[in-house]
Order: structure tokens, then sequence, then C-alpha cells
């Protein structure tokens, strides 16, 4: 009862955010010349609906031909042709990780916000781990590539190479992230200014390296190589899952299952170990930390080491599971910027984040595939915009929902509890 | 003639925090009284006076001001009424002289500049019309803190007000002070001015006050002529039941040394020395009581003794080790207990529950952790025990405890600090906002480990806590240990002198001790 009394509690301001932030977006999509009921049939269609989804209602239920006549079916679960929610989950997978990172930073309260430098960096290290080291492993092994190689080494290789490409991302992104953190514990530099500073220079070292040393053709748009398929996490579409429809045409894989583990353990570091306490308690009050002896300094650098990790393994996975080379603008995703957005709305909640990162990348899905009809696909970033600026105004819709409800209520209760309290 | 002020039916809910800060308050004050109001903390008392100077908006109830009924939605429509008020945290620029400060915002001009001699003419005017003397062209930051609330009051009477309210006035006076701002307040009073004071020194109240409105969680107990309640009667309908205000101790068996601090040097914010070669000893089982005006070091003496501040010369001695360059948690694990000053951002975490502030001082300890994992079954048990030892009313193991009393959040800061029997505890200002009941808890606790054996040290400003609880008494002033006296012989008139740095007839041995 509790429990759902806070459930109830924790998700009655998001829901209430976005369908704010959806009724205020609508006044764009009519300037731009369109019915906001059509639009957003479109974008939630595109965004988490199965083939075929034409409106709300189709997001639930589906009216689908067969041989013994027309059938209705349960949308979520009906995966003819490829549904839209593994794609939804496909792009939710960094989003995910990125937004655990900054949650992680923010619980320390290090307001670093260098997920998207940290994300390239890592990308760029599993890109190029992921080509050259199954080179050395031929060279060594005295084969020609993959398809020569005999299967015993396959299969140490598929264990093996995406493994290091996976740490040596981590690596490179809590080192990136540690640098930040150590100039504001020691030096006191503001550390969301140094973030920022320390994306843009990540972004032109991988902007250099895609289109000088490590540039593999003359594309039009420079681009690596391609890693090896020792170092590709399979998806579930070519792999386990390969005959569910559900599956196709989403790049979607064990990179989910990393995330959701990532999101397991988080949880657990920040709620059940005493180094996730010391960083809450540095948050929550500096002094109190001081105060009871907690060493803040080493917590917010244990953070930030955890947090840049995480951007890391993201950007590992955007590259091993998804796209399996940098190209020319990769480093513009803005994957690292999105997570930060999807942890400011869930509360630096790890389940707000598993539920929230979905619904992100559901939007900004849909939002892509409207630009195929006659809208911009900037509607999806002002949809969300919205949404998190009526997040942002909780404690005023709290306020405007206790008018509209039950101020009277909880005066009685308060007065009551005063009465209890004074005898 | 009409009431000079009414408030009727005052209502005020904080929806966030879920506090009734106001329940139907009604009050009346007459022209030309001196009308105290108090309560303890969260009594309502600031909400109810933040209401009248328009700072808050009342959810009911209607103000009426010398007969009509005024709707006041920003301090300067209270001003426009004449309702002035002086903040007990005062808002003066400090770089400003007097007479700009009072002249603030309606600075005489000529052709729109400033004309300072026509501004340093109207304050000593308005200066002798009050007799309140000022000297217009001193800077407020030169000048001490009583005559900066003198500077406070001038501002509001320069804006013709009829009605001043002031916040806790004495909080942060000298006993001298505080019998001049007395005599001021008197004197407006007979000038027709009507004064309410918003305090919670019910001896204050008694001495000065005509009538006393007595307010207790969010509402009036009642309205009361001054005269005919004594303070022990007000303390009680405060608090709502009966308590007492002397606390029974007997003599002092102090034992082996526990802590001896040799010529501490300590440096405050922005590196100017804040405390200069103090010097002390104390034994198990005295309380030595530290006076002295806040801000004279007290602060920076306690942060270098519990660890929270380097200490840049000097040495630190605790039951025989140096801990001078030891941390917080290298000390606490030797035997020390801190009850810090301010226990709502140091001594607790009001964003966490009740669990993980009791856990702060032990959470790598077993059993409450093992291996950098909580046990959370154990800390649990340790929020119980505390609850239930110290009667933490209306806590709860496991939510939050914003919403907690001053009183009860002292507890629970005691309660932690003070398991596991600590040999040294270091008190700051440990009953600073509390109401009588809970001070009367902390001053009983505090003798009771005093009893047990632990070597106390009584930090506050406050000279009845000092005279009432210490075995020895120190004065700091200006970051030296001015003088230690026997309690025996101290007295609240030499204290107060020591305490602004006049040397007594005799002086004491310990006294200016410099450093270069």
């Amino acid at each position: 009862m509790k429990f759902l009394r806070q459930l109830l509690d924790g998700i009655s301001i998001p829901i209430l955010a976005i369908l704010l932030g959806l009724a205020v977006s609508s006044i764009f999509v009519v300037i731009a010349g369109a019915s906001p009921i059509e639009a957003y049939q479109r974008l939630f269609c595109e965004g988490f609906g199965a083939q075929g989804c034409a409106t709300f209602g189709d997001l639930l239920f589906t009216q689908i031909e067969t041989e013994t006549g027309a059938q209705t079916v349960f949308s979520p679960t009906y995966g003819a042709g490829g549904h839209s929610l593994a794609l939804m989950l496909e792009q939710a997978t960094p989003l995910i990780l990125t937004a655990l990172s900054a949650a992680v930073a923010f619980q320390a309260g290090m307001f670093s916000i260098g997920m998207d430098g940290q994300f390239v960096l890592g990308a760029i290290t599993a890109t190029f781990l992921g080509y050259a080291l199954p080179d050395q492993v031929y060279a060594l092994a005295g084969v020609v590539d993959y398809d020569s190689a005999p299967a015993s080494l396959l299969t140490a290789m598929h264990l093996i190479i995406p493994t290091v490409c996976i740490g040596a991302a981590m690596l490179v992104g809590a080192i990136y992230s540690w640098i930040p953190g150590y100039l504001k514990v020691k030096l006191n530099v503001n550390e969301l200014i140094s973030t920022i500073i320390f994306n843009a220079i990540a972004i032109q070292i991988v902007g250099y390296l895609v289109n000088f040393p490590l540039r593999s053709d003359m594309n039009n748009i420079a681009r690596t190589r391609r890693i090896d398929d020792s170092a590709w996490l399979i998806p579930f579409n070519r792999g386990i899952f390969q005959d569910i429809e559900w599956f196709s045409g989403a790049r979607l894989g064990i990179g989910l299952i990393l995330a959701l583990i990532a999101a397991a353990l988080v949880w657990f570091y920040l709620w059940r170990t005493t180094a996730g306490y010391e960083q809450r308690m540095t948050r929550g009050s500096g002094l109190f930390a001081r105060f009871g002896g907690i060493p803040s300094g080493r917590a917010a650098l244990r953070a930030m080491l955890i947090s840049g990790a995480l951007s890391g393994l993201a950007g590992a996975i955007a590259i091993l599971g998804v796209e399996r080379r940098v190209v020319d603008g990769f480093a513009l995703s803005g994957t690292g910027f999105d997570g930060v957005l999807v942890a400011i709305l869930a509360k630096e909640s790890v389940v707000g984040i598993l539920i929230i990162a979905p619904f992100f990348a559901g939007l900004n899905l849909g939002a892509i595939n409207l630009q195929f009809g006659n809208l911009p696909r900037q509607l999806g970033g002002i949809i969300i915009s919205f949404i998190i600026l009526f997040r942002a105004m909780e404690d005023f819709l709290r306020l405007q929902f206790t008018n509209l409800w039950s101020k009277r209520r909880l005066i009685l209760r308060a007065r009551a509890e005063q009465d209890g309290a004074a005898t | 003639m009409p009431p000079a002020l009414e408030m009727r039916h005052i209502r005020k809910f904080f929806p966030s925090s879920g506090v009734l800060a106001n329940d139907d308050v009604s009050i009346e004050v007459q022209p030309g009284e001196v009308h105290a109001i108090v309560g303890e903390n969260g009594a309502g008392k600031t909400t109810l006076m933040s209401i009248l100077y328009g700072l808050q908006t009342p959810d009911e109830g209607e103000i009426v001001v010398n007969g009509a009924p005024a709707q006041i939605a920003h301090p300067n429509d209270a001003i426009r009424l004449g309702i002035g008020m002086v903040h007990q945290h005062f808002k003066l620029v400090p770089s400003f002289t007097i007479a700009e400060n009072i002249m603030l915002g309606i600075e005489p001009n000529r052709a729109g500049f400033i004309d300072n001699q026509r501004e340093a003419d109207a304050v000593r005017q308005l200066a002798d019309d009050f007799g309140l003397p000022v000297d217009p062209a001193l800077r407020v930051r030169d000048i001490p803190v009583g005559m900066q609330q003198r500077v406070e009051i001038l501002k509001i009477l320069q804006r013709r007000a009829q009605i001043l309210i002031l916040d806790e006035p004495t909080a942060v006076l000298t006993p001298q002070e505080v019998s001049e701002l007395l005599a001021v307040t008197r004197k407006l009073a007979q000038t027709g001015h009507t004064i309410l004071l918003i305090t919670h020194k019910l001896i204050e109240v008694k001495s000065i006050a005509d009538r006393v409105t007595i307010m207790r969680r969010g509402r009036n107990v009642g309205t009361f002529n001054a005269a005919d309640l004594s303070v022990r009667e007000m303390a009680n309908l405060m608090v709502g039941r009966t308590v007492t205000l002397r606390i029974e101790k007997t003599p002092a068996v102090p034992g082996e040394v526990i802590l001896k601090v040799d010529d501490l040097l300590v440096a405050g914010a922005g590196g100017i020395p804040a405390v200069f070669g103090a010097h002390f000893d104390l034994r198990a089982g005295e309380i030595l009581g530290i006076a002295g005006v806040s801000g004279n070091g007290q602060t920076e003496l306690i942060e270098a003794l519990v660890g929270m501040r380097a200490i840049d010369s000097g040495k630190v001695m605790f039951l025989g080790h140096d801990v001078t360059h030891d941390t917080v948690r290298q000390r606490r694990e030797t035997g020390l207990a801190h009850i810090p000053e301010d226990r709502m951002t140091m001594g607790l975490n009001l964003r966490t529950n009740l669990d993980e502030n009791v856990v702060v001082t032990s959470y790598q300890d077993e059993p409450f952790s093992r291996r950098g994992i909580f046990d959370f079954s154990s800390v649990r048990t340790l929020a119980q025990k505390i609850i239930d030892a110290f009667q933490v009313r209306s806590a709860r193991v496991g939510e939050p405890i914003k919403t907690l009393s001053g009183g009860n959040l002292q507890k629970v800061v005691l309660g932690r600090e003070l398991k596991g029997d600590p040999k040294l505890i270091i008190a700051n200002q440990p009953t600073r906002g509390l109401d009588v009941g809970s001070i009367e808890f902390v001053h009983q606790t505090l003798v009771a480990e005093r009893d047990k054996g632990a070597a106390v040290l009584l930090v506050s400003v406050e000279l009845d806590e000092i005279l009432a609880l210490s075995d020895r008494i120190a004065v700091m002033f200006e970051g030296r240990i001015f003088a230690i006296l026997d309690a025996k012989d101290a007295t609240e008139e030499k204290l107060g002198l020591l305490m602004v740095g006049s040397a007594l007839d005799a002086p004491d041995h310990a006294a200016e001790k410099t450093h270069p």
C-alpha cells in the first residue's frame, strides 16, 4: 500500500508533465499547418507502434488480415515486419547508460555534463581496438581474416575481444571524467564549465581521428574501418532470436542486457554500499559530510570515475552493438546530453531512468519519422523540451494539485498531527 | 482610539512541507504598547510577522491597521502603512556610512546628485529627535553590532514607522547592549510607537513588555498582561506542560586531563587568523564553558578542535595523543563527540532519512556495514534505540527527518553523538533556537554526561546557559582566551565586561597570551 502510494506520487508529476508538454507543443504543430492529433498519432506509432499502426488505439490493439479473416491482436507483441519497440530499445540502450552516468555524478553533487565527450572517446577507443586487435591476433595465428580463422580461435575471440574493447572504452571514459573531477576537488574549478569544454575537446579529437589517422577510405563522408566480426556484439535478430520477427530491423542485442546489469549495479552502489552513502551525503550536505568525517573529495572523485566509465561503456556498446564504425558527425549525436536530460527527468533515480530513457528514445524515433511526413523532426525536440520544463515546475504543479483537490484535507491532517504531537 | 494593529483569523499553510504555520491566529495591539510575541521555534511567530510585513501572503484572514482594513502584499505596502521591521540578521551595506544606510533609496538630492550634507544633517536631526545618538559619517563595517541595530531602528523611523517589529533583537547583543536596547524600546513606546517584540527570552519579556501573546504550534494560546504572568507560567504556556528552569547539579569532580590545548593559531575565512594562541586544559568530569560575543573565534576554535579546520600552529592533546593534525574520523575514534552549532546543515542531513543520519559517524564500522556493504537492519536497530533512549517524538525509523521540530532534531544529534560513551563532548550552542522544554532536556543530558565522567566543552553566547552549566568559564575575545574563571566567581556583569575585552581589576593568569 505504502509502495503503491509512493509509486503514484513518483509518477503523477512526470505524467502530468508529459501531457502538458504535448498540449503546449501542439501550438507549434498548428503553426506548422498540421493537426496535432494526427501528428501525435504518427509520432507515437512510429516510436512505439507495430507495423501498420495509424491511430492511438492501434498502439494497444491492431486489426490484421489473416487467411481466416480480420483479427484483433495485442499490438506490443505483434511483430510482423519488425516492431518500433525493438528499435526504441536499441536507441534506449546507450541512453540508459549515459543517464546512469549523469545520475551517479549528480548524486555526488558534481554537476558534470561531460557524458558526450566520454561517450565519443569510448566509442572511438572501442572502434580502433575493434579492428586493430583482431588484426594482430590473425597475424599471430597466421590466418588472413575472420573467415579463414579456425572455429576454436573465433570462439575465444568472440569472448575476449569485445571484453577488451569495452574495458578500454570504460577506462578512457573514466580517465576523461576524472580530470574535471580532480580540477573541481583540488582547485575548485567549476565542473559544469570544465566538462562542457572537455566535451568540445573530445568531439574535435574524434573529428580529427576520423578524418585523418583512422580514415579508412575516400568515402564522401569520412569514416573509420568497420570493426572485425569477432568484436561485434551480434544483435538478437542475427543471433539467438533470428526467427522472431519482432526483432527484425533492430540492432538490439547484448548491449541492452549489459545496460540493465549496469543499472542494477549502480542502484546497489548508490543505495546499499558505504561508498554510495559517502557520495550521496557529500551531495546532500557538504557540511554534514565534513562533520561526520566523510572523505568528500574522494567520494566525489570516485563518482566521477564511475560516471565516466558508464559513458565510455555507452560509447562502446553504440559501436560494438550498433554502428560498428565511427562516421564523421557521430560525435554530434548528442547521446551524452540526452542522457543528462533523462537523468534530470528521472530525478536521478535508477528505476526512473529505466522508464524514461525508452520513452525518450521512442519520442526521438517518432520525431525522426515525422520528417518523412510534412512535419519537421525538430518537433520531437520541442516536445521533449516542454516536458522537461514542466517537470522542472514540479513544486508549482504539486501546489496546483493540492489546491485543486485536497488542500482542506491536508490542513486538517496537519492540524491533527500537530495536536497529536502536543499530547 | 482603535487598536494600532489587528490581525484577524490569519491562516497560513505551506503545502510543500505540510506545515500549518498559522492556524486561525488573531492578535490585537494597542498604540504605544510593547507587545511581545513568544513561542517555541516553529510556533509560527516568524510566519505571522512575515505576513504582517508583506513577505508572505496569508491563505485566510485580514489585517487592520489603525482601524482601516489593509492589503499588505509587499514590504513597500507595510512601510507605507507605517510598519517597519528590524530583522534578526541586519540588512545594512557594510561599506556605506551610517547616513548612507539610513537614507538608502530616499537620498536627498540636488539635480540628481546626492546631497551628502543634507543627508548627514537629516540623520543627525533624526537621531536627536529619538535620542538615539549616532555619528552619521562612520561606516557600518566599523561599528559594533549594537550600534548597527540602532542604525536599523533609525532607518525604519526615518520611513515614519509607527509600528516596529523587532525580530529576536537581543540574540546578537552583549548584556550591556541588551539593556541599552531595552531602554530605547521603552523610550520609543513612550513617544507613541507601537513595538512588536518577537523573542524567546522570557526574562526580557517580563522586564519590558506591556502585554504578551503566547503562540504554540501555529495557534495563539492567549494574550496576557506581562505583569500577570511569571516567567515560569509563560514557559509552561509556551511548551504546554510544566518545565523546570533550574538545573540540579552537584559540584564537579574533575579527573585526569582529557584535552590540552596549547598556543593554538587557526586561520578563519580569508586566511586571517581567527584564533590566536588559545590555551586551556579540560578535565574529565567537568564542564568548561566558553563565553563570548559570537564571532570572536569560537566557531573556528571548535572546528579546529574537531578536525574540520586546519590548525596552523600550536598543539592539541587528546587523552595523551597528539591529535593536532588528525582527521575528523581519527578524533571521533579516539572518543570525541561533537554537537555542532548548526544542526540543520552540519549536524544533520535534512534531505535524507533518520537511519542515514544516525549512522554518519559509524557507517564504516561493524555491524552497520561489512566490506563496504550496509547491513540496514543493524542501522535500523540503532535508529530505534536512539528514538527510545532520547524520546524523539514523531520520529520513525526509515522516515525523513525534515519535518521534525528543532528540539527533536537536536535529540537525534545528541543520541547519535552520545552513544558509545564519548570521553570528550564539544557542544557549540547546543540549545540555540530550541524551546524551553528542549533546552531543559539538553542541559540535563550534558550534566548527566559530565557526571558519567566525560569532559564537556560548551560554547555559548547565552550567558544564562554558561552560568547555569559550567564548572569553569573561559571568555573568548578577538580570538584569545581572555580569562578563565571559576564558575563560583563569575557573574553576568563580570563576564559581560570580559566579553567586550575590558580586563577585570585583577587580571587572570591565562589572559593575554599573544602570538607573533
